[in-house]
This record gives structure tokens, C-alpha cells and sequence, in this order.
């Protein structure tokens, strides 16, 4: 043990994967779709559509990334994309601001959403993967109902100019969303005591109530962030097809987890920042991109997908911050 | 007559500590040999080197039967006929009784030239095991459903299964009540009968006394001697059990009886799940103060109930005259009582944590308000605590950003000192804080102690090694089967009377 804090430091394969793996993976995948596709995938317009499309994984992400910090899941967080987007649309439709209808269906409900998974944890002391994988179906469901298992459309313009339009021109709104969603949340996880808390359980629970930590507190706060991230993406969502779909997010739970993972946190709990959450986000919008423009059929896609996502964990079970905890 | 097993000279080193240094120990066909010791005497460290899970240092030698060993596996012991049934039963519950016995090595019958499991094959040998050891339960009852004591029985009908020659039994009777021991003394006898050896580790003299045939005492990892049983008294046990002191001493060098004004009175604690009912002592200011007794005994219980960590039913808590309201360790915290945990790996620090922010949470955590939740980070005060603690109690490492994973035992333990001395305690209680550390960091830790008792710190020491205890301690509370047993001042308490506190007067009035 005392190895490591002796030995003269040389930096290993280990310090690299740990400071720029997930970069590094972005990089790499740039490169190999630009050479295989330069003009269609390095241009301009395209390239601003990867952008775009990636704020959902991005919100989606930053949301599941605490619930992954925690050792724990959300499985849920399509599902509150697809019910809060639905719910937001309804408001609008009957009349309702569309600051305030976002305010009330996707904020207020996501967070609600999320805050109900933490106590229903809390309650029944069993695990998130558990809990989420019934209130997933849960609020899928409700959100068919909610909708009569149809698309709630007539979205005012102005809320999809607003959330789904581009700022001056060129950047898309729904990113600039996302980026500020991660700056708040990277703000809340270095400098407070509750996101500093929020390690601390991650690491070890039992240490984490013996020195003080409210765990359970904490433990809703998590999967709160969660709901309401996923409610932002809802709100994303519908501004950019001008309405809500009752199936939309169907499996984005994947796409969530994936970029939490490949940017480099780790699954056992304690590891891992957001920057690189959300350069795993743009990973997963540039694969999706990616593998579209050179020509590969979607079902190639999410064995592409599911492949880099065992890669990801693998390197990282090996090389990552989290194999240097297991001695 | 030659022995089953013959250990000569076993010695075995751990990282810092020597656990076992020279030890010679035999088991004779039809005995029962007690190994007798205080917790961490190194007597487990002795069955796992026989049962193959450690290996010995070299220069030592096992003899099975005759045979020479420099050191054993798992496998080869258990081929050898040496079965350990340890304190944790490791049967599996979910199956069933013949399962148990015969899992890994299944009777089989072909069936089409397949290899098919012979259950019938199988639950006629479980059926005459049973009968041998008097369990009147079908072969095909579920483990689950079997109390302690039956599951103890099919442990050790596995054992004869496959013709162990030594059984080893680990506290057999530390959750059986009086008609069970006696049971299991039958059978014990039966096995004798048939020529086994069986090693009997147990605390309780009384018992010991009753079905020993030899017993052999280990102290500190050292041998104390071998003695047949119907030539000792319990004094005698007691007596070669106890007998070495820690050179230095560390208690107060003035009579804080006199002086000492109270700092945290417990009044009638009991824990809701019953383990531990209606304590109440005084810890007084310039004292520390000793618990004693045996692991189980529910001193941690107690602890762990003052501060929060775990409910109680009834009971108050007085800190310098002031009534508290501790529901979670997050009021004790605010308060200001700290509590060094047992096991500072499950429940001491963060892994994921530099020692810079290992040392914080405490304090920073007080700062904040709703348990934590709302509030910053001060870096700069937890860099200048952290800096601070580094220095004052001499944490040894390169950089404060170190992980603390990357620290020895005794470091890890001096950031978790560290945590609470940053945390502004009035009482901090240390639940065996030396456990798996140097003998240098030792005295620094009980050196810290006495200065924090020296300014008007209260101090409360948990410990199952009685020399630190003595050494350490002004007070002693004895608990015993999760009451106060008995209290000495530091003139009158001696080794003896503290393990006949601990183990004798409740055996006497009936075990649980």
C-alpha cells in the first residue's frame, strides 16, 4: 500500500486513460467518421445537427449521473421525458404561458418524478435498478393515458422558437440548455457540501452515516436532479418536433447510462465529473450520427453501441480511478 | 499414541504485526483440545494456517498423521480429514439438509450412460448421518428452515460425511441456549468415541472445564503453555490468560475521581432491538474511560446508540448538563460527540477521498445546515484543517491529495483522529482504534487520548485487549451479555477481575 505513495511517480498508461480517455474516444471517433465520410460528416450544418441532437443524451446524462454516483440507477429517465414532455404540451395547448407550463411539466413534475424514486428507495430499501425499472413502466403508461396514445400537438411558436430555435443563427438553443444545465450541476457537485455529500455516499454509505450524512436526504436529492434533468429533456423534445410524442425516449435510458459510463464514471459508485459526462453525451450523438452517414443500418448501430459501451467499462475496470480503490 | 496433527513451531507475519510467533499445538485422536486466548491471542490466525487459508512463515513444519507439511492449501487439508466449523455457519440456506452435506460431491447413477445425481443414494447416507448425530429432521428440510443449533448439526454431520479426522469448532455454542449445548456436548463426546480430534475454541471457562480434555493457551500470538484440563482451576485459566502489562503507562496523573466533574451521562439506554438494555454511566472530565468485555458483549451497541448511528427504545444522554436530542449521527455531530469507528474500512473513511477531504467532512459538514444539504465547500478551510491535523498528530504521507486507500493502517486511522479533533469534539469515544496497527502509532494514539482527556475532553476507550485497557484507562465499565456487569477504579482493576466480569458471572446465571 505504501508503494504507491513511495515509489517516484511515472506516469502510466493509468494516469493517461484516467485524465483523457473519454476526449480521446470523441477524437478518435471524429477522425474515423470524417475519413470515412469527410464531406458529409465534418460539414458545417452537420456537425451542428450532432450538436443539437446530443442535448437530450447530455440532459438525459447529467440527470443519470447521480443516480450512477450513488452506485445506484435510474431507469426511469425516458419515461419522465416522455410524461413530462406530454404533460408541458398539454398545458400550452389548454392555454397555459409556456414559461409557466414549463415551470409546472417539466420542471415541477420531473422533479417530483424523481424525488417520489428517492423516497420509494428510501421506503423499501430496495435497489434503484428495481424501483426505476417499475416506475419506468409506470409513467410510460401514465403518459399513454395521459395522451390517449396519441401525439398532443399545437405546440405555440413561440415556445418551440424559444427552446428549439438556434441563437444567432447558429447555435442551437436546445445545447445551450443542456451546457448550462451541466454548468449548474458542475458548480453544485464541486463547490457545495451537498454534492460533496453526494461522493461521500457513492464511496462508502456506511461511513457516509457515521459521519454525519443524511443518507436517505441525499438519496432523493440524487434521483430529484435525475427527474428534473429528464423533465428538461421533455422540454427539449417537444420544441424540437413541435410536439409531444407519447413514445419518444424509448430507450434512452441506454443512451444515458452509456455516456455516464464512457465518460469514464464509475459504476460502483463515488467516481466520476461531469465535463466528461457530457463529452460522453456528444460520443453517443456522434456515433449515432456517424454510423448514419457512412450507411449503417440502425440495427448495426446499437450493436456498434452496446459494444463500445463494454469496451468503455472495460479499459476503465483495468486503467480507470476506480481500479487503483480495489486493493 | 501419534497425534492426528502436529504443528511445530508456526510462525506467521502480517504486514507490521507478527500474529503468531512459535507456536506448537497437537490434537491426539479422541480429545478434545481447547485453544484458549483473548481476542486477537491468535487463535483463529492458528486454524486458517491449519485449515490452508494462510500460509505459515518459513521454518515451521505441520505433521498430519506423520506425515510432513511446510504449509497446507484449502484442498489438501481438507483432503487430509481436517473440518472447520466456523462461528458464521456456512451452510446454504436455500437448499436442503443432503444438498448441503454432499454438495460438490454428489453421489451420481447413470441413466442412458448420463451421469445423473443419485438423490435416493444420496438421502439414504444423509438419513444415516442423522441418526448418528441424533438430528430427527428428513434429509430433504430446507437449511433455512433449521434453527442455529440444527444447522450447527448438519455442519457437522458434513464433517463426518467425509471422514474428517480433526473437527475444529469456532465458539460451537456462542448462539445456543443450555438444552443445545448440551446436545451438542453429546455429540461431541460420540465423535471422541470414534477417535476424532476436536479443537474447541470458546471463551467460557466454565464450559471449557466441563468438556475439555487439554487446553492450550495463546497470548499475543505467543504460546503459554499446554496443560491437561483436569489438573487446572478456572483461576488457573484466568491466570495464564491474563499476565503481561504494557510497559508505559498513560493514565492521569491526578485522582480525577475527586476532581472530575461529569461530562455525558447515559441513563437507562436500551436499544430498540433489545441488544443492549438499560445502561447508564458518567464519563467524567480528565478521565478516560474503559469498556471491557467480550466481542458481542455490546459495547459497540451502546456506542453506536449514544450517537445516533442506531434507534433506541428508551433512555436519555446528558452532555455537561444539557439534555440531548440525538436522533442521527448528524445531531451527535452538532453536538459535539465523535465516535472512532471499529472497522475505519466499512465505516471510518471515504476511499474515493483524498486525505484533504477525509480529514473535511466532518467539519464541513457541521458548518452546513438540514443534515448537510445546503451549504459550500470552504477550500481554504478544509486545506489549512487538513495542513493543521497533518502536523499536529504527525500524518505520515507525500501529498494531502493522496488517497487515503494509499495510506498504511495506522495513517488511516490517524486522518480519521484527525476528522474529529477538526470537528471541535467535547466527547470522543474510540472503539478499538488500535486494531491492525503499529506498535508506534499505537502509544501515539493513546498518548492523544490522555491529552484530550487532559483538556477536559471525555474519553471513552473500547477495547478487547486488556493491557491496553489497563494501561490506558482510569475507569472500567464491564459489559457482558449487554448489560453493565461491573465498574473498578484503576487501583482495583486487574486483568483477572475484568475477564471474570466479562465471562463468568453471566455464564453463572444461565448464558442467554
Amino acid at each position: 500500500m505504501a508503494m504507491a505513495a513511495t515509489a517516484k511517480k511515472k506516469r502510466t498508461f493509468s494516469d493517461y486513460w484516467d485524465s483523457y480517455s473519454t476526449v480521446s474516444i470523441l477524437v478518435l471517433m471524429v477522425l474515423i467518421f470524417g475519413a470515412l465520410q469527410p464531406k458529409a460528416f465534418l460539414g458545417g450544418t452537420n456537425l451542428i445537427k450532432i450538436v443539437e441532437q446530443s442535448a437530450i443524451t447530455i440532459l438525459l446524462a447529467c440527470g443519470e449521473f447521480f443516480a450512477i454516483l450513488l452506485a445506484g440507477i435510474d431507469l426511469s429517465v425516458s419515461s419522465t421525458m416522455a410524461l413530462t414532455g406530454v404533460v408541458t404540451a398539454k398545458l400550452m395547448v389548454l392555454g397555459i404561458a409556456p414559461l409557466v407550463a414549463v415551470l409546472i411539466g417539466a420542471v415541477g413534475l420531473g422533479a417530483l418524478i424523481g424525488a417520489l424514486n428517492g423516497a420509494l428507495i428510501n421506503v423499501t430499501g430496495l435497489p434503484p435498478f428495481i424501483i426505476t425499472l417499475g416506475t419506468q413502466a409506470i409513467l410510460r403508461g401514465l403518459t399513454m393515458i395521459v395522451s390517449n396514445a396519441r401525439a398532443v400537438s399545437g405546440v405555440p411558436v413561440e415556445f418551440t422558437a424559444a427552446v428549439g430555435g438556434k441563437m444567432f443563427g447558429v447555435v442551437p438553443t436546445p445545447i445551450v440548455i443542456a451546457l448550462l444545465t451541466a454548468a449548474v450541476l458542475i458548480f453544485f457537485t464541486m463547490k457545495t457540501q451537498a454534492g460533496r455529500n453526494l461522493y461521500a455516499i457513492g464511496g462508502n454509505t456506511q461511513s457516509a452515516w457515521f459521519a454525519g450524512i443524511n443518507v436517505k436526504a441525499h438519496t432523493v436529492l440524487a434521483f430529484t436532479i435525475s427527474g428534473l434533468c429528464a423533465g428538461l429533456a421533455g422540454m427539449v423534445n417537444i420544441s424540437r418536433l413541435s410536439a409531444a410524442e407519447p413514445n419518444a425516449g424509448t430507450g434512452y435510458e441506454t443512451f444515458a447510462i452509456a455516456a455516464v459510463i464512457i465518460g469514464g464514471t464509475s459504476f460502483f459508485g463515488g467516481q466520476g465529473v461531469i465535463p466528461k459526462v457530457v463529452v460522453g453525451g456528444l460520443i453517443i450523438g456522434v456515433i449515432n450520427n456517424g454510423l448514419n452517414m457512412v450507411g449503417v443500418s440502425s440495427f448495426y448501430q446499437q450493436i456498434a453501441m452496446g459494444a463500445l459501451i463494454i469496451a468503455a467499462v472495460t479499459l476503465d475496470r483495468f486503467f480507470g480511478a476506480s481500479s487503483k480503490l480495489r486493493k | 499414541m501419534q497425534p492426528l496433527v502436529q504443528m511445530n513451531h508456526i510462525t506467521k507475519t502480517f504486514p507490521g504485526v507478527k500474529a503468531l510467533s512459535d507456536i506448537t499445538f497437537d490434537i491426539r485422536p479422541g480429545e478434545v483440545h481447547v485453544l484458549l486466548g483473548e481476542n486477537g491471542a491468535g487463535k483463529s490466525t492458528l486454524m486458517k494456517i491449519l485449515s490452508g487459508a494462510y500460509q505459515p512463515d518459513g521454518g515451521g513444519s505441520i505433521l498430519i498423521e506423520g506425515t510432513e507439511y511446510p504449509s497446507l492449501t484449502p484442498k489438501l487439508s481438507g483432503a487430509c480429514g481436517i473440518s472447520i466449523i466456523y462461528q458464521e455457519l456456512s451452510v446454504i440456506n436455500e437448499l436442503s439438509i443432503q444438498e448441503n452435506i454432499f454438495i460438490g460431491r454428489m453421489p451420481t447413477r447413470k441413466v442412458a450412460g448420463i451421469p445423473v445425481i443419485d438423490t435416493e443414494a444420496m438421502r439414504k447416507r444423509t438419513q444415516e448421518l442423522l441418526d448418528s448425530i441424533d438430528l430427527n429432521r428428513s434429509p430433504s428440510t430446507i437449511v433455512g428452515d433449521l434453527s442455529i443449533s440444527e444447522k450447527q448439526m448438519v455442519e457437522i454431520a458434513k464433517a463426518v460425511a467425509f471422514n474428517a479426522k480433526v473437527i475444529v469448532m469456532d465458539e460451537p455454542t456462542s448462539s445456543l441456549t443450555d438444552s443445545e449445548v448440551a446436545r451438542l456436548f453429546e455429540i461431541i463426546g460420540k465423535l471422541k468415541a470414534e477417535g476424532k480430534g476436536i479443537v474447541y475454541i470458546s471463551h467460557k471457562l466454565r464450559e471449557i472445564l466441563k468438556i475439555g480434555d487439554r487446553v492450550t493457551v495463546l497470548k499475543d500470538g505467543a504460546y503459554v503453555g499446554t496443560r491437561d484440563l483436569k489438573d487446572v482451576t478456572m483461576d488457573d485459566l484466568v491466570n495464564m490468560m491474563v499476565g503481561r502489562e504494557l510497559k508505559e503507562k498513560y493514565q492521569s496523573k491526578t485522582d480525577v475521581h475527586q476532581a472530575g466533574k461529569a461530562i455525558l451521562e447515559v441513563k437507562g439506554l436500551t436499544r430498540k432491538d433489545g441488544y443492549v438494555k438499560d445502561i447508564s454511566f458518567t464519563l467524567r472530565a480528565g478521565e478516560v474511560l474503559g469498556f471491557s468485555g467480550l466481542i458481542g458483549a455490546g459495547r459497540s451497541e451502546t456506542m453506536c446508540a449514544i450517537y445516533g448511528a442506531d434507534p433506541i427504545s428508551a433512555g436519555e444522554v446528558w452532555l455537561h448538563g444539557e439534555r440531548l436530542k440525538i436522533r442521527t449521527p448528524y445531531d451527535a455531530l452538532n453536538y459535539g460527540i465523535g465516535l472512532v469507528t471499529e472497522n475505519r474500512r466499512e465505516t471510518g473513511f471515504f476511499p474515493n477521498f483524498s486525505i484533504r477531504r477525509n480529514i473535511g467532512i466532518a467539519k464541513q459538514l457541521k458548518r452546513t445546515r438540514w443534515g448537510g444539504l445546503l451549504g459550500l465547500v470552504d477550500f481554504k478551510d478544509e486545506q489549512a484543517t487538513a495542513e493543521k491535523q497533518r502536523k499536529d498528530i504527525q500524518i505520515k504521507c507525500a501529498s494531502l491529495e493522496q488517497g487515503i486507500t494509499e495510506l498504511s493502517g495506522g495513517n488511516q486511522q490517524k486522518v480519521i483522529l484527525g476528522k474529529w479533533m477538526a470537528a471541535g469534539v467535547k466527547v470522543l469515544i474510540f472503539d478499538e482504534p488500535t486494531k491492525g496497527i503499529d506498535v508506534g502509532t499505537k502509544a501515539e494514539i493513546y498518548k492523544l487520548m490522555r491529552s484530550l482527556a487532559d483538556n477536559g475532553i471525555g474519553v471513552i476507550l473500547i477495547s478487547s485487549e486488556l493491557p491496553e485497557l489497563l494501561s490506558v484507562c482510569d475507569r472500567f465499565i464491564v459489559m457482558n451479555e449487554g448489560k453493565i456487569s461491573a465498574e473498578f477504579g484503576a487501583a482495583e482493576a486487574t486483568e483477572e477481575k475484568l475477564v471474570k466480569a466479562a465471562t463468568v458471572d453471566v455464564s453463572a446465571s444461565g448464558g442467554k
